[in-house]
């Protein structure tokens, strides 16, 4: 009877499964050495992460702590202060990510369906954005936010990091709107649809794709930006996240052990992200091609 | 569609609520405001720990005062620092580094205020340790600590392998030999921060020499770095060590941490370093073994044909505080910087907590419970005859510093000759003096 089972559900998973060819399984083999390399860094971040800073840096790549040190996370949350400035950075993230998404998606629109005087100047001008280099606007950028008084606020950061993503953005969108069929959005106005109506029951749904390009891009500009947030900010209420790291530098060693446990805090909610985004990204392109 | 216009207002009134919100903190209170700014991000341990200490004690005993600290580690600090002197906007006291390439341009161009010698009488500050926060014969800085390198060995692995701890540069070669026949790293080494080896550098030309000047000199171009037999012999020294594989493998990957901790995991038998590491007797971290057994010996001196004897330390005066003279709270900055390196505080703190080598005399903080191996660094520093003054690599521009920094690292890897090394180091000297 159970051999009758077994037999039965083999064929049936042979019904299902293709064939196991040699070259099929090279392309495993390759595909399990590909993600292995590309989970390594993670796997190698935790374990770091529960060892001792005296362990680090030794001849073994891996290191199996005797005792996990999970003390380093108690001391990356409270001396780190790692949940006031994850506040930070979820308040300065939302704001900029959103607007940056906002006015990308609105400008596009501008850019390539309305009719205006130095449209083309005005979308050069906005592209020449993204030759600037950071550091060249960190000390111009310094001294006007001082003199308007914003150089301590979360102000302060959000203008910048729109500033810097904004380009990359509107370029990624009017690529994407370009290739929607303007008889849809003249539907709308036979039926009796502003602009606003376009806008946000057109352009937004049918752009989700690149709309979500454009949040990831944003999203991990702003949350691992480090340097403008070195330069603007002068108090610590304001500080976000990459900043938990250097509490912990010294002058010469530092506390590694620590470090590598605010890594792994930090870098969970941009990888809860990624998963998360990453299916909406898969399936916005798919039912793109069916439509298409 | 209604909805869609509300959504617009209400994130761009967010905006605008949240730029409010952070203007009026500015306002905030009646208080006296000094900024304070840091190279010691971390505040719960080592130096950065004693300053927030200080910095406590002092709000505490002034309740008018307030001190805002802002802290951000080396390269960020220096980043920064370049935007606040451009703008001309330094926090009221900050860190600087009493090094021509770093304190010379900010005193030269009046961003430090001037400090009263006078108020200084009692500090107790080692004689010449303020050369490099002076300029003009004007004092602008305090210095908070001695930087002098020693050999750190580890004595188990001396005498599990019957080695001798180097008393002479022979011996020390003929260890590292050793070391290596037993398949042992002889030194860690973090050749990838480079401004160790330029210090090795320098602290083989004051053995082979026993002239501290001689490298300034050549600095200052008043003599060739390619022409001096002395400047040679210390750069052929190096290129010794380099080829019996005095360091451990692949030394030029080496950062900080991996060397440190190479030595404290007891895989080298001795480690070249500044003796800011006096806390490697105590820490935790390592091994019971490892804290048991470390111990310091001065860099040997040359037997026979070097002139410099082990006693010709390589030793300086780093990191000190400076107050910034367009400050609109000068006078307090200054109140709080002295309060800061008041022998009693400072030097009394830095020596108990075992943090640092005070730059002020500290014998009479002295209390029995030191670590032997701050003890032994103690004994190492008194015994001095002569000391160096600031590193070669930071003893002209910035632009030098750069520049011997690449050329020292490149000669280490094997890619430039002795002979090529002392011309290129001519070179960025000669660029340094226009």
């Amino acid at each position: 009877m159970g051999q009758l089972k077994y037999g039965t559900d083999h064929d049936f998973l042979k019904v299902k499964t293709r064939k196991l060819t040699p070259f099929r399984v090279i392309i495993f083999f390759l595909l399990i050495i590909i993600a292995v390399f590309q989970i390594f860094p993670l796997i190698w971040l935790v374990d770091f992460s529960l060892a001792k800073d005296g362990d680090l840096f030794g001849p073994r790549i891996l290191i199996w702590p005797d005792k996990p040190q999970f003390e380093n996370y108690k001391i990356a949350m409270i001396d780190g202060k790692i949940p006031h400035y994850l506040l930070n950075s979820i308040i300065v993230n939302v704001i900029s990510v959103s607007l940056t998404v906002l006015f990308s998606v609105t400008m596009a629109y501008a850019f390539t369906r309305m009719q205006w005087k130095f449209k083309n100047i005005c979308f050069t001008l906005i592209l020449l954005g993204m030759m600037i280099p950071i550091h060249a606007t960190l000390l111009p950028n310094f001294t006007s936010f001082r003199f308007l008084g914003i150089s301590n606020s979360y102000l302060g950061l959000i203008i910048p990091y729109i500033a810097f993503t904004l380009p990359l953005g509107t370029f990624i969108m009017t690529g994407f709107i370009k290739s929607i069929p303007r008889s849809i959005e003249e539907s709308i106005l036979i039926d009796g649809g502003g602009i606003f109506h376009i806008i946000f029951y057109v352009i937004f749904p049918l752009t989700k794709p690149a709309v979500i390009t454009v949040i990831i891009m944003t999203f991990f500009t702003t949350w691992n930006d480090f340097i403008m947030a070195a330069t603007y900010l002068t108090s610590d209420k304001f500080r976000t996240l990459p900043f938990a790291v250097y509490n912990f530098a010294g002058q010469y060693a530092s506390r590694y052990a620590v470090q590598f446990a605010v890594m792994t805090l930090v870098a969970l909610p941009s990888l809860i992200l990624y998963i998360i985004l990453n299916e909406h990204i898969t399936k916005g392109i798919t039912v793109g091609a069916i439509k298409g | 569609m209604r909805n869609n216009r509300k959504l617009v207002v209400l994130l761009l009134a967010m905006t605008m609520i949240i730029c409010i919100v952070g203007g009026f903190n500015a306002l905030a209170a009646g208080k006296v405001t000094i900024k304070f700014f840091s190279n010691l991000p971390d505040r719960t341990a080592g130096m950065g720990k004693l300053e927030q200490f200080l910095i406590d004690n002092y709000m505490k005993e002034n309740a008018d005062i307030n001190i805002k600290v802002e802290a951000l580690q080396d390269e960020p600090y220096k980043q920064k620092f370049r935007v606040y002197t451009a703008g001309n906007q330094l926090p009221d006291i900050f860190a600087v580094w009493g090094q021509p390439a770093f304190f010379n341009p900010i005193m030269s161009s009046g961003y430090a205020a001037e400090l009263d010698p006078d108020d200084y009488k009692g500090y107790d500050f080692f004689p010449g340790s303020l050369n490099g926060f002076s300029y003009n014969g004007k004092l602008y800085g305090l210095a908070r600590n001695t930087d002098f390198m020693v050999l750190y060995y580890n004595q188990k692995l001396f005498a599990d392998n019957g080695v001798k701890v180097p008393e002479t540069y022979d011996e020390l070669i003929t260890a590292a030999k050793a070391f290596r026949a037993k398949g042992i790293a002889p030194v860690a080494h973090n050749g990838r921060d480079s401004w160790p080896t330029n210090i090795l550098y320098q602290d083989l030309v004051i053995k082979e020499s026993g002239d501290q000047e001689l490298i300034y000199k050549a600095i200052q171009q008043d003599i060739k770095f390619a022409g001096n037999e002395e400047l040679l012999a210390a750069a052929e020294d190096l290129k010794e060590l380099v080829d019996i594989e005095f360091f451990q493998d692949s030394f030029i990957a080496a950062d900080y941490g991996a060397a440190r901790n190479l030595f404290g995991q007891e895989q080298a038998a001795m480690y070249y370093m500044g003796a800011w590491e006096s806390g490697l007797g105590s820490d935790e971290n390592f091994s019971e073994s490892f804290r048991n057994n470390v111990s310091a010996v001065a860099f040997p001196g040359m037997k026979g044909e070097g002139k410099g004897k082990s006693t010709d330390m390589m030793a300086w005066n780093g990191g000190g505080y400076a107050v910034s003279s367009s400050s609109a709270v000068k006078e307090e900055a200054i109140k709080l910087l002295n309060y800061i390196m008041k022998p009693e505080n400072w030097a009394r703190y830095a020596w108990q907590m075992g943090v640092a080598i005070p730059a002020q005399k500290y014998d009479q903080y002295m209390t029995g419970k030191e670590s032997k191996l701050q003890i032994r660094l103690s004994e190492i520093l008194n015994n001095a005859t002569s000391i160096s003054g600031t590193p070669w690599n930071d003893a002209a521009t910035p632009g030098f510093k750069t520049d011997s920094q690449t050329i020292i690292q490149e000669f280490a890897a094997g890619m430039k000759t002795p002979q090529e090394f002392l011309e290129a180091a001519d070179q960025a000297a000669q660029k340094a003096q226009q």
